[in-house]
């Protein structure tokens, strides 16, 4: 049987080629689906994991939350609303002011932590770093740095790293995760404080006024706040807002949604590169078996003139046809894999990763060819025996 | 001792659809009884209907009216997998065009023939090899058929035929691609087969194919007229 299967496999080679072909497209599409999937999930996992407050106003840094300032007083009346286990301050700017928000999904940003107090981020307790270390308490001038950015800069711990003027020695850096972080600069909140008034004119302007009385641990651009063991995030968040004046409170879940409906023109997209790569690359799969089968039509004939039963004959078409597919699909995500990343050590220049093989991914599209290549192989079948053998081969012979 | 019938048709009446106009009437209720032993030889130009005759005495088309029986059994009107069993206990096919799979080696296309009926074990292996010796392709056995001559071919086609011992061996033009040498030698091996105590039925335009016949028919207007 196996010695047979093996026959029949040698010639199948063309029939194994275009499976490899539709299932390297959609194993090629799907990794880039899971790509932006990754990427989607990531967000939803960390503003999940916390809330996220900040002052009352317009936008002065990039926080998570939109806001305005949120002085060392708010921080101080949110730790104290019940419920509330820890207040991280925080500060968030752009790392290049003058790249708009907008022009980028995933924009360089630097996050300055308040070392002294634990994350309070549920998910995120501590970012899970690659090479050197995280960030200590009473560090400066030192930064941990995301996995893309330390690509696309090409840097590693015990660089150099300039910010505004400033020498940063970089320490740490970030395991790939396929968010955000990926392209941070994590500093202590103090260096992330002198970078905001070294980019920002106008608060310098403020300060220099003297009109308004700020100390440097007023300048926080937000908070990220955790929650008692127990309690129902939401409440908590909904409890700060009504409880601390001048702030701007995302309710977890509500930022959720809001982060999938920033997010949902990706998720289309990407429900429409699916369902595109599923469509081509099913359809070319399916034809490219059933065709294999139709083309042995002759022999097939020739094989119930000498006592074929039905039976008979579809487990062995059914058994080639699986074999046929399981090698094509091997081969067709080897062949997505090597050029998938082939292309993403090109792009990784630039920070940049465009597909992700994960093992769902692999074993769905395994699946996938090797089922649709079995119901290509059945209805090509069930066509078959439905012939006479006199006709099977008579349309073998002239074909 | 009387004679075994191996097979008896009777009334066969085989009709397909014209482009334009009534069906084209192929077999008009042709009759025919081969016994044990017996060597049955159909003649008739082309286009006469020799080929879909064969085709349904061998169950590979349904007649549109008239039985088939082997021996004592009604086959014609079994279901699918019925005729397919039957055809594998009952007959080995010799076709014009050999019809040998050609991803499969000499030996393995012998082979075939026992794979869907008995089964192939050693036995069976042995017999195949004792077959390609007698008919001079033993050293062939790894070659496949693109490999081998149209003679060769068509020699080993014969030795699928015959793995099974079936009692019934049909032959649709066995010489028409052959040269006169090799053409000659697939008829002696018919021959020896129905002298040895099989039935042979034989549908051959060629003159030489008739010798040695116990019985030969011409199929005219659809029915079997002895000659």
């Amino acid at each position: 049987m196996l010695t047979s299967l093996r026959r029949a496999l040698r010639g199948y080679l063309f029939t194994i080629a275009g499976i490899a072909i539709g299932v390297a497209g959609i194993v090629a599409l799907g990794a880039m689906a899971e790509r932006i999937v990754r990427f989607i999930e990531g967000g939803d996992r960390f503003v999940l994991g916390q809330i996220s407050v900040a002052g009352r106003g317009m936008g002065m840094g990039a926080g998570f939350t939109a806001g305005g300032l949120l002085p060392a007083a708010a921080i101080e009346a949110i730790r104290k609303v019940p419920g509330v286990a820890g207040v991280q301050p925080q500060v968030m700017l752009p790392l290049n002011p003058s790249t708009s928000q907008f022009m980028t999904l995933t924009q360089e940003l630097v996050l300055g932590m308040d070392l002294s107090v634990p994350s309070p981020n549920r998910h995120y307790r501590t970012l899970p770093v690659q090479k050197g270390r995280f960030l200590r308490e009473g560090d400066r001038h030192r930064a941990v740095i995301g996995a893309s950015f330390a690509t696309s800069r090409g840097v590693a711990p015990g660089s150099r790293l300039m910010l505004e003027g400033q020498a940063y020695e970089v320490v740490g850096v970030l395991e790939r995760m396929l968010t955000a972080p990926d392209r941070f600069v994590i500093v202590a909140i103090e260096d992330a404080r002198e970078q905001w008034v070294a980019k920002d004119r106008l608060l310098r302007t403020v300060l220099a006024s003297g009109g308004v009385a700020l100390r440097a641990q007023d300048l926080n651009t937000g908070a990220a706040v955790g929650w008692r063991e127990g309690e129902d995030p939401d409440v908590v968040a909904r409890r700060i807002r009504d409880q601390v004046a001048g702030v701007n409170v995302q309710i977890p879940s509500e930022l959720s949604s809001l982060l999938r409906q920033s997010t949902a023109f990706f998720s289309a997209l990407l429900v429409g590169i699916g369902l595109l790569a599923f469509v081509i690359g099913g359809l070319s799969l399916a034809n490219t078996v059933a065709a294999a089968v139709f083309e042995r039509i002759r022999d097939f004939g020739v094989k119930r003139a000498l006592g074929a039963t039905d039976w008979q004959l579809g487990r062995e078409i059914l058994a080639e046809a699986l074999a046929v597919t399981l090698s094509g699909g091997a081969l067709g995500v080897l062949l997505a894999m090597v050029l998938g990343l082939g292309i993403d050590g090109w792009a990784r220049r630039s920070g940049q990763q465009l597909f992700l093989f994960s093992p769902r991914l692999l074993a769905g599209a395994l699946v996938f060819s090797v089922l649709l290549g079995a119901a290509a192989a059945a209805y090509a079948a069930l066509r078959i025996v439905r012939l006479s053998p006199a006709e099977a081969i008579r349309r073998g012979s002239a074909a | 001792m009387p004679p075994e019938p191996v097979l008896h048709a009777r009334g066969l009446v085989k009709r397909f659809a014209a482009p334009s106009g009534p069906p084209i009437e192929v077999l008009a209720g042709a009759e025919l009884t081969v016994q044990r032993g017996e060597l049955v030889v159909i003649e008739g130009p082309s286009g006469s209907g020799k080929s879909t005759l064969l085709n349904v005495l061998g169950l590979l088309e349904d007649a549109d009216a008239g039985e088939v029986r082997f021996g004592e059994r009604k086959v014609s009107a079994l279901g699918r997998v019925a005729k397919s069993r039957e055809r594998g206990r009952w007959l080995g096919f010799v076709f014009q065009s050999f019809l040998l799979l050609p991803s499969l080696t000499a030996l393995d296309n012998v082979l075939l023939a026992a794979r869907y009926t008995t089964g192939v074990d050693a036995e069976r292996r042995r017999r195949a090899m004792i077959l390609l010796e007698r008919f001079g392709v033993a050293e062939r056995r790894d070659h496949h058929p693109a490999q081998l001559s149209g003679g060769e071919q068509q020699r080993v086609a014969f030795c699928r035929a015959v793995l099974n011992d079936p009692p019934l061996l049909l032959a649709d033009e066995p010489t028409g691609n052959l040269d006169d040498a090799n053409g000659a030698a697939i008829l002696t091996a018919l021959r020896d087969r129905a002298r040895s105590g099989g039935a042979v039925i034989v549908v051959s335009h060629r003159p030489d194919a008739a010798r040695g016949a116990d019985a030969v028919f011409t199929l005219e207007r659809g029915r079997l007229h002895p000659r």
